[in-house]
C-alpha cells in the first residue's frame, strides 16, 4: 500500500445510524492527491453518507479518516481542506454568480477587493464571466452548476467533493460536463471525489472507481479492470452488460475450472474445488451470435427477441431458457440479425473472456 | 490588440453564445411543450375566475366605492344626499390639526408594532422552524403559538384590563407586595404603552406565521453549503437565513401594519377615550352622524395604508429575493 501520510485514508470507517441501521461498514480506501475517484453505487448502498463523512458533515460512527496524515473526526466542514459541490448545486439564491463564489474567501476574512479578483478568476476559470451579475434562477443547469464549482474551486481545497453532479441536467449537457468536468480537474490537479449511481458516467470519468453495495466497497478498480474483471456477482450485475452463470464446480482442465450450470458445462480461467458453487460472468460485448450448432462448452442456444440499435453498436437482448442475456455485436451486423428476431440462434464465447465470480 | 486577436476573440465569444443557448434550449423545449398542453375552453377558464373575482369586487371594491362615493356627498341631518357631491367632508378634517395628528400618531404607532412584532416574532418563528427539529413538535408547539386566536378578540383585549388596571396585577404587586411604589401606577393603563403592548400581543401572530413558513420551507442544502464554506453560525446567519427570510418578514409587516393602521377596538378600550386612533376618529364621526366626514377619513386612512404597503414591496423588491 502506498504512503498513508498522503491523500485521504478511511480507515475501518463504520456509520450507524440509530436504530442499528449500518449505512457504511468496513471502508478501507486510499485516495491518492489528484486522484479522480468515483464513488458508484445503487441508492441507498451508502456512498453519499461516505461523502458527508469525507466532508465532515457526517461523522464515522468508529474508523479514522486522515488527509495527508492529519486526523478529520470532528473537525468541522469549514475547516477541514475539502469542499463539497452539494446535489442540486445548493447556490445562494439571493446572491449574485460572484458573490455566490466569493463568500467562501468572505467567511475566511478576505478584503473585498482581493475576493473579487479571485473570485472573477474562478468564473472565469468555468467561463462565466458574462453571467457574474445574475441570480442563479437565471442560470441554466449547466451554468448553475459550474458557479457551484467555481465556488469551491476559489477557496484552493486539496480536494473537492461532488454528490451527484450530474444528476441535474440533461443527457447531452452530461455528456459535455463529463469532458469539462474531467478537464478541469487535470488542469488543476486536484483531488475530485464525484459520487454517482450512474455506470457509465463512473467509467468515462474515474481514474479509480469505488464500488458500494449494501454498505460495504464492493470493488475498487479503474474503469477497465471493472468493466473486464468484475469481481463478484453484485459488481457484475451492477455494472450492466454482464451474463452471469451459476453451476457447480466439476473439476479442472489445465489453468480452467469447468463449472456445471443448467445452460451446460462452462469453462472459464481461474481455480476451485470441485463440488463447490461456481459462478462466472461474460461481458455482452464478448459474446458471438450466429447460427452454427451449439458447442458442448461455453455455448448456449437463445432465441432473440429483439435487436436494440444504439448507433455505434447493436445490443441484442436474448432470452435464455426464460432468462435475459444479453450481447452486444458490430452495428455492420444489425439488419442481417434482425431477420433472426424470434428465432433460435446460438451464442458462444471464448474461454478467455469468461470471468470466474468470487462467491 | 491586432487584428487577429480580434478575430478570435470574436470567434471565442460567439461560441461561447452558441454553447449558451444550447444550454438554455433544454429548458425553453420543456417550457412550449407545457403551453402547448391540452386546450382548454374559454368558459371553464371563466369558470375558474368568476368566483375570486366575484369575491373582490362583492367585499372589496363594491364597499371601497362606496365609501368614496360617501365622502364626496353633501351631509345632513339624517345622513346624506347622494344627488350633491361636495368636499366638505375632507375640508372639515383639514380645518383643525386633530385628523392630521392623529394619522401622524396613527402611523407612528403602526410603525412601533410593527417593529416590536419583528423583535418579538421573529425569533419565535426561528425557533419553532429550526429549533425544533420533529415536524410533529413543530405542529403542535405551532397549534400551541395560536391559541390566543382560539379567545374573541375582544375578551383578549379586556383581559389586559386586569393586569394593568389601577387595581390590577402589576399594581398590586408594586404597591402591596414589594411596595416600591405608594401610589397605583395609572399610565400603566390608558396609555399609549398599554396600547401597542395590547397591540402587540394581538397582531405579533400575523409576523410569526408567514416567518415560520419562510423559515420552514428554507433550503437545508444552502446553510450546510455556507457552512461548508468557512460560514460560522453567526454568519450562516447573516448571510443565507436572514436573507432568505425577508419575504416572509415583509408580509408579516405588511399584516401587521394595515391592522394597525386600522385598528379601532384596542385603541378605544385599552385607550380609554383619552388617545385616539384614524379609527376612533372615525367612528366618532360616524356617530355624529356625520357620514360623508367618517367616509373621508376612512378613505384618506387607505389611501396612506396603500402608500405604505407600496412602499414597502418598494424597498423591499419582494419578487427578487427568491
Amino acid at each position: 500500500m502506498s504512503d498513508e501520510q498522503n491523500g485521504l485514508v478511511l480507515k475501518d470507517v463504520y456509520r450507524v445510524f440509530p436504530g442499528d441501521v449500518t449505512a457504511v461498514a468496513d471502508v478501507n480506501l486510499h485516495v491518492e492527491n489528484g486522484e479522480y475517484v468515483v464513488f458508484l453505487g445503487p441508492s441507498g448502498c451508502g456512498k453519499t453518507t461516505t461523502l458527508r463523512m469525507i466532508g465532515g458533515h457526517d461523522d464515522p460512527s468508529s474508523g479514522t479518516i486522515t488527509i495527508d496524515g492529519e486526523l478529520m473526526n470532528g473537525v468541522s466542514p469549514a475547516e477541514r481542506p475539502i469542499t463539497t459541490v452539494f446535489q442540486h448545486y445548493a447556490l445562494f439564491p439571493h446572491k449574485s454568480v460572484l458573490q455566490n463564489v466569493a463568500f467562501g474567501l468572505k467567511m475566511q476574512g478576505v478584503d473585498k477587493a482581493e475576493r473579487e479578483t479571485q473570485a472573477k478568476a474562478a468564473i472565469d476559470l468555468v467561463g462565466l464571466t458574462k453571467m457574474m451579475d445574475r441570480k442563479p434562477r437565471e442560470l441554466s443547469g449547466g451554468q448553475q452548476q459550474r458557479v457551484a464549482l467555481a465556488r469551491v474551486l476559489v477557496t484552493r481545497p486539496k480536494a473537492i467533493l461532488l454528490d451527484e453532479p450530474l444528476g441535474d441536467l440533461d443527457r447531452l449537457l452530461q455528456m459535455k460536463m463529463r469532458v469539462e468536468l474531467r478537464a478541469l480537474q487535470r488542469e488543476l490537479g486536484i483531488t475530485f471525489i464525484h459520487v454517482t449511481h450512474n455506470q457509465e458516467e463512473a467509467l468515462s470519468m474515474a481514474d479509480r472507481i469505488v464500488v458500494m453495495g449494501d454498505a460495504v466497497i464492493q470493488q475498487v478498480g479503474t474503469p477497465e479492470e471493472l468493466a473486464r474483471h468484475p469481481r463478484n456477482e453484485f459488481v457484475a450485475k451492477f455494472m450492466g452488460d454482464n451474463n452471469v452463470f451459476h453451476g457447480t464446480i466439476s473439476g479442472t482442465n489445465g489453468g480452467n475450472v469447468v463449472i456445471d450450470t443448467p445452460h451446460g458445462k462452462i469453462e472459464v480461467k481461474g481455480t476451485g474445488t470441485a463440488g463447490q458453487p461456481g459462478s462466472m460472468s461474460i461481458r455482452a460485448n464478448a459474446v458471438q451470435v450466429s447460427t452454427d450448432a451449439v458447442p458442448d462448452v461455453n455455448g448456449v442456444k437463445v432465441r432473440l427477441d429483439f435487436a436494440e440499435y444504439l448507433g455505434d453498436s447493436v445490443k441484442l437482448h436474448l432470452d435464455l431458457a426464460g432468462q435475459p442475456f444479453l450481447a452486444k455485436v458490430p452495428e455492420e451486423r444489425y439488419t442481417e440479425i434482425r431477420a433472426y428476431e424470434g428465432k433460435d440462434v446460438t451464442a458462444t464465447w471464448a474461454i478467455e473472456d469468461g470471468h470466474l465470480l468470487e462467491q | 490588440m491586432s487584428s487577429d486577436d480580434a478575430k478570435h476573440a470574436a470567434l471565442e465569444e460567439a461560441k461561447r453564445e452558441v454553447e449558451e443557448a444550447e444550454s438554455l434550449t433544454g429548458a425553453s423545449a420543456v417550457a412550449v411543450h407545457a403551453t402547448t398542453g391540452p386546450r382548454r375552453s374559454p368558459l371553464v377558464t371563466l369558470a375558474w375566475v368568476a368566483p375570486g373575482t366575484i369575491w373582490l369586487l362583492l367585499f372589496l371594491i363594491a364597499p371601497l366605492v362606496m365609501i368614496v362615493l360617501v365622502s364626496v356627498w353633501q351631509k345632513t341631518p339624517v345622513g346624506f344626499d347622494p344627488f350633491a357631491f361636495t368636499t366638505e367632508g375632507y375640508t372639515k378634517l383639514f380645518d383643525t390639526p386633530v385628523y392630521l395628528d392623529t394619522l401622524k400618531d396613527t402611523i407612528i404607532r403602526a410603525l412601533i408594532v410593527t417593529a416590536l412584532c419583528i423583535l418579538i416574532g421573529y425569533p419565535i418563528a426561528y425557533f419553532l422552524a429550526r429549533g425544533v427539529s420533529s415536524i410533529r413538535y413543530q405542529i403542535a408547539l405551532f397549534v400551541f403559538v395560536l391559541a390566543p386566536f382560539w379567545v374573541a378578540y375582544v375578551v383578549r383585549i379586556v383581559a389586559w384590563l386586569p393586569v394593568l388596571g389601577r387595581q390590577g396585577v402589576i399594581n398590586y404587586f408594586l404597591v402591596e407586595v414589594i411596595g416600591v411604589r405608594a401610589e397605583p401606577i395609572d399610565a400603566l393603563l390608558y396609555s399609549n404603552f398599554a396600547i401597542i403592548l395590547a397591540l402587540v400581543q394581538l397582531y405579533v401572530l400575523f409576523m410569526v406565521t408567514p416567518i415560520f413558513f419562510q423559515l420552514a420551507t428554507l433550503d437545508n442544502a444552502a446553510i450546510e453549503a455556507a457552512r461548508d464554506l468557512g460560514a460560522t453560525p453567526a454568519k450562516v446567519f447573516r448571510e443565507v437565513i436572514l436573507p432568505l427570510s425577508l419575504p416572509g418578514v415583509l408580509i408579516g409587516c405588511i399584516f401587521v401594519f394595515v391592522l394597525v393602521m386600522g385598528e379601532f377596538a384596542t385603541v378605544r378600550l385599552i385607550g380609554g377615550g383619552t388617545i385616539q386612533s384614524v379609527g376612533t376618529l372615525v367612528y366618532d364621526y360616524y356617530k355624529l352622524p356625520d357620514l360623508p366626514t367618517a367616509a373621508a377619513g376612512a378613505t384618506i386612512l387607505v389611501a396612506v395604508m396603500t402608500i405604505g404597503v407600496a412602499v414597502l414591496l418598494r424597498f423591499s423588491k419582494i419578487r427578487e429575493v427568491v
